[in-house]
């Protein structure tokens, strides 16, 4: 059992139990019974429509992890270690607004997963602390700081192997972060993934661009579904829009366009998404 | 935070509904030692008759399985894959409360999952059902 575990169901508990997003679906319009409908009574198939599943699909899952990515990048034909190509950031770790602090912690999530295995263990703490510490700035509750904290001990003791902690990682950015509440602020979920996948795309596009095959990012950086998901987010800002904000949302609408692009991607495009992208990144 | 009444109100179904997850989580360690990573592991608690519907992308080249698990009152769960059409690509063939099922896609899409409680035991008005999708 992983450290994850207890956190997890500690999480199930404080949720309530209760969906983050949507009600369940019905299937037919059957009306509400103090009693389960016999098992033949119910048809092999639910009767969902696109509109309907459009209308009431969570997107808890929506959005792949850094890891994944690389190995579709692999895939397609581009044997690149995404790791090899992140670059040193020079994040400021004060600035603490929604903006700033959940991008940032995507983006160092992001960089955490593809070089858990690889990186010197000075940095994989920094990288762990850097996570800690923006998590604890979104309000992520007590539970998970002294988790990660555990973690860094066990690191530099090293009392935990390097794919313990990918295993460990991979769930904290899959099961762990997407079911915490950062006290009632809906955004800061969808702004982390955005950061990791904007981080991945901007290595991708790299990755691409150094093997001279725009193409063979088609099928990792087409993806409207995932950029309209972050979109929703940036645009039902509340309050003063940041200049995170501002530049993220020029960010999305430009990689939202080359998603919905027919063609295949050019040299071209990939300059355009290792710019749109490295524009928030150096502003975090 | 959780009140008493609230607590007392969805104990049953937080308890069922950890027993889903703990399943899910048990199957994607398992997962693990065979090289697959986890995109995404979730619970929640439905109704007979209903479904949960989530959103995926799935990346070409990548094989993907998805993992689900109903607590003790469920008898027959159903994961099934549409496309965004609405049509029905894949589905399991079980009749149990731990379905899963593979799927390579040939190009990169947005595809649902959805998870559909068929059949409880007697007198069950609702069970915990957990989801995880698994890639390599």
């Amino acid at each position: 059992m992983t450290r994850w575990s207890i956190l997890i169901l500690a999480l199930v508990a404080c949720s309530g139990g209760q969906p983050a997003q949507h009600g369940p679906e019905t299937p037919h319009p059957e009306p509400e019974a103090p009693e389960a409908p016999k098992p033949d009574a119910m048809p092999d198939t639910p009767v969902l429509d696109a509109a309907a599943l459009a209308k009431s699909a969570e997107n808890t899952a929506l959005v792949p992890s850094p890891v994944e990515t690389e190995r579709a990048l692999v895939a397609a034909g581009v044997e690149t270690q995404l790791a090899s190509l992140i670059p040193k950031h020079t994040f400021d770790l004060e600035k603490s607004d929604v903006d700033h602090a959940a991008v940032r912690t995507g983006v160092v999530l992001g960089d955490m997963l593809l070089t858990v295995k690889t990186a010197e263990k000075d940095k994989l703490i920094e990288r762990l602390e850097s996570v800690r510490k923006g998590l604890g700035q979104l309000e992520g509750g007590s539970d998970i700081d002294k988790t990660l904290n555990d973690y860094v001990a066990s690191i530099q003791a090293d009392a935990i192997s390097r794919d313990e902690l990918l295993k460990e990682f991979d769930e904290l950015s899959g099961a762990i972060i997407p079911e915490l509440e950062f006290n009632g602020k809906e955004r800061v979920v969808p702004l982390i993934q955005a950061g990791s996948w904007l981080e991945g795309a901007n290595l991708v596009a790299q990755a691409v661009k150094a093997k001279g095959t725009p193409a063979a990012a088609d099928g990792l950086l087409k993806q409207p579904a995932v950029v309209a998901y972050f979109s929703k987010y940036v645009k039902t800002e509340a309050e003063a829009p940041q200049q995170v904000t501002k530049t993220l949302e020029a960010s999305l609408a430009t990689l939202q366009g080359l998603a919905e692009k027919k063609e295949p991607l050019t040299a071209e495009d990939i300059d355009t998404v290792i710019k749109t992208t490295s524009d928030v990144l150096g502003l975090l | 935070m959780l009140t008493l009444t609230t607590a007392l109100l969805t104990g049953t179904a937080l308890a069922t509904e950890k027993a889903a997850e703990e399943c899910v989580q048990t199957k994607v360690w398992d997962a693990y030692a065979e090289g697959w990573g986890v995109r995404t592991l979730t619970s929640t608690t439905l109704q007979p008759g209903k479904t949960r519907n989530y959103l995926v992308t799935l990346y070409a080249g990548n094989e993907y399985r998805i993992e689900t698990c109903g607590d003790e009152a469920v008898t027959n769960l159903d994961v099934l894959l549409y496309d965004t059409e609405g049509n029905v690509l894949v589905r399991d063939q079980t009749d149990d409360r731990q379905p899963s099922f593979t799927y390579k896609p040939e190009s990169t899409s947005t595809f649902y999952v959805v998870v559909y409680l068929r059949g409880v035991k007697e007198k069950s008005t609702d069970a915990g059902v957990g989801m995880a999708v698994v890639y390599k």
